[in-house]
């Protein structure tokens, strides 16, 4: 039998071998048609959005990036970096977030991954300036009913 | 064995009796006659001793000799060469010299220390600027005792026009260090200054300077510490001050330009003697690669040198690639080298529109990162890439990957800490390295794999290099406190 405490263990070492660890509620064969994206592929440079992102509006894709450390815990909301959130603290008095974000809202309570963990993120894309009534963080793009896994 | 030997050595007495008439085989090698070349244009190098009508200074923040490696390969392969044999703009350069950078109080220097030792000619404390060792930092009530004049105080004193350019925040640790006296590098507002405080923040420090002439030209980010917290900038962004000032309108009341985008900039009238603010990016500008919409570094620095060359007493300038540094923390090899390239492109620049009998450049770093190089990689390999090997019978890389005792790939340049650690929180800081592909390594997003773990990988000890030409650059040689530079560029201004 297989307790928790092992199978956590072991998802951790299959993802850091370059296995996908499946979680529940992404099959990786449901994914054969579901385009695949990295994050930066949401935006131009202007930071408007891109014609893939315009194209697939409403529609269920799958992105890749890192997850911040989320703003407060028992949470269903993250936000998804394209690179792992490096903050320096002789640099900075304040953590920022870069312009080039994008907002995740997730189907169940999350589950932390840590910042610098690459990981799938799907969902159903949303775009638009949104003020979320809990934490009032304003996103203009995000991705919702959203599940994730390790890279 | 014993008769192995003697055959050996009966071969090299037959080479060495073949060379003694001084017969040089190598002399139509062309590494031999390029070698020549340089030797001939070095013996011609000869000392400019005339007064430095001009100082522009341009610090690549965290661009130490191995970070400007990188720098080298990558701008050479993205112009077709193979990289390890291009030269960058300031390694044209006649003289030379290594950079000890270490602050007082700190093996690991941060730019607050350093840029006060390049701008005010003494070493002092990690985390304060334009204030000497005896200040503790974060104690307001010592600044007064504690102040260093600038080099671009006392280079207005003489009439010089003055300008500081930087794609950080202007009011950030280097460029601030031109112009500015601080107990904290973080005093970018008012803000942050705490209670009972009386040093003023470095924005207003650089409005005030800008006002009294001590700095004429200013571009770079950082607009959020000008304007209150309740407002928002042309793009949308709120502002951080408290005290409901806005510095900028201050400035344009007081006869300042005020630029915010690339299409303002580029409307400026440079033949105007009205000071110039720019300030392009709420916080930082952004990375060379994601640039849109702002000017690049040699853009400003070309704006900058036009705009202060009508001052026939000459002028001093600060420039700063702010952002190399950033990149490093990040641990994305990909944003160092682009911006080190715009570095080196602003260098290059800064040199086409000045004359070396006239005007001195110097460019160097304020400290290196904890960066590092993996081998055996064969000639041309992609520099943000994984390492390949050899190819014993040709010189570009062989098709094979160099691996660990793991079996897996790994990247050329590596960091000895940062958030591309191979520890991993969630497995108790237990390690395994995941597989690498050519194609995953070079994409612009990649986070090069780091030993320990930290949020943000560090500054490192290690040297910097100094690049100059121009009057008294030779006095830039052998091994140097970073503090020294400051001295040579004040003699070089006031020299008979």
């Amino acid at each position: 039998m297989m307790d928790r405490r092992d199978f956590l263990t072991k998802s951790a070492i299959a993802a850091a071998t370059g296995l996908m660890s499946v979680l529940p509620g992404m099959q990786r064969d449901a994914h054969a048609q579901i385009p695949r994206i990295k994050m930066r592929e949401l935006y131009n440079k202007d930071l408007s959005f891109s014609d893939f992102a315009k194209a697939h509006e409403e529609q269920t894709i799958l992105v890749e990036g890192f997850m911040a450390p989320p703003l407060k815990a028992e949470s269903s909301f993250f936000v998804l970096t394209k690179r792992p959130l490096a903050v320096c603290p002789f640099c900075e008095t304040d953590a920022e977030w870069p312009d080039d974000i994008l907002a995740i809202y997730t189907k169940r309570i999350l589950k932390v991954i840590p910042f610098n963990q690459k990981i799938v993120v799907k969902g159903r894309l949303a775009l638009g300036s949104f003020k979320d009534p809990e934490t009032g963080f304003v996103s203009r793009v995000r991705v919702v009913n959203a599940s994730y896994e390790r890279f | 064995m014993k008769k192995s030997f003697l055959t050996f050595a009966a071969v090299l007495m037959s080479s060495t009796v073949a060379f003694a008439d001084g017969h040089m085989p190598q002399k139509s090698n062309e590494w031999y006659k390029n070698a020549q070349t340089a030797l001939k244009e070095r013996m011609a190098v000869q000392p400019i001793t005339k007064r430095a009508k001009n100082v522009i200074i341009l610090i690549a923040d965290g661009n130490g000799v191995g970070t400007n490696y990188a720098t080298r390969v990558y701008q050479g392969q993205t112009m077709g060469k193979l990289g390890e044999e291009h030269v960058l703009a300031h390694e044209n350069f006649p003289h030379l010299g290594l950079v000890k950078t270490y602050n007082v109080n700190a093996q690991t220097p941060d730019s607050a220390g350093t840029g006060t030792a390049m701008h005010s000619g003494v070493k002092t404390k990690a985390g304060v600027i334009g204030v000497d060792e005896s200040l503790n930092r974060g104690d307001c009530s010592q600044v007064e005792g504690a102040k260093v004049a600038t080099i671009a105080e006392l280079l207005t004193k003489q009439g010089k026009s003055v300008g500081v350019i930087s794609t950080a925040r202007l009011t950030h640790a280097t460029p601030a260090s031109a112009y500015a006296h601080s107990a904290d590098r973080n005093f970018e507002d008012n803000s942050k200054l705490p209670e009972g405080c009386t040093q003023k923040d470095i924005a207003t420090q650089l409005m005030d300077a800008m006002k009294a002439g001590t700095v004429d030209v200013a571009f770079g980010g950082g607009r959020r510490h000008f304007i209150p917290k309740a407002m928002k900038d042309q793009e949308g962004k709120s502002g951080k001050r408290t005290d409901d000032k806005n510095l900028i309108k201050e400035l344009e009341a007081a006869g300042a330009r005020y630029v915010w985008n690339e299409e303002s900039f580029k409307a400026l009238d440079l033949k105007s003697d009205k000071p110039i603010i720019g300030l392009f990016e709420s916080s930082h500008m952004k990375y060379e690669h994601d640039r849109a919409g702002e000017p690049s570094l040699a853009q400003m620095t070309e704006a900058a040198i036009k705009a202060l060359q009508g001052n026939e007493k000459g002028f001093f300038l600060s420039i700063e690639a702010g952002r190399v540094d950033h990149a490093n923390h990040d641990g994305n090899a990909h944003r160092v080298v682009t911006d080190g390239i715009a570095f080196a492109q602003a260098v290059a620049k800064a040199a086409d529109l000045t004359s070396p009998e006239d005007t001195l450049i110097i460019v160097t770093a304020d400290h290196e990162h904890a960066i590092a190089f993996n081998g055996y990689c064969g000639r041309g390999n992609p520099i943000t890439g994984i390492c390949m090997g050899i190819d014993k019978n040709g010189v570009k890389y062989s098709d094979k990957p160099q691996t660990g005792k793991d079996g897996k790939p790994y990247t050329v340049i590596g960091y000895l800490n940062g958030a591309g650690s191979v520890l991993r929180e969630d497995m108790n800081w237990v390690g395994a390295r995941g597989d690498i592909t050519m194609e995953q390594a070079t994409d612009p997003d990649y986070t090069q794999q780091a030993l320990i773990p930290r949020s943000s990988e560090t500054h490192s000890g290690e040297d910097v290099a100094v690049y100059a030409r121009g009057p008294w650059a030779h006095l830039l040689n052998g091994t140097i406190e970073q503090n020294y530079i400051f001295n040579v560029m004040m003699h070089a201004a006031n020299a008979k």
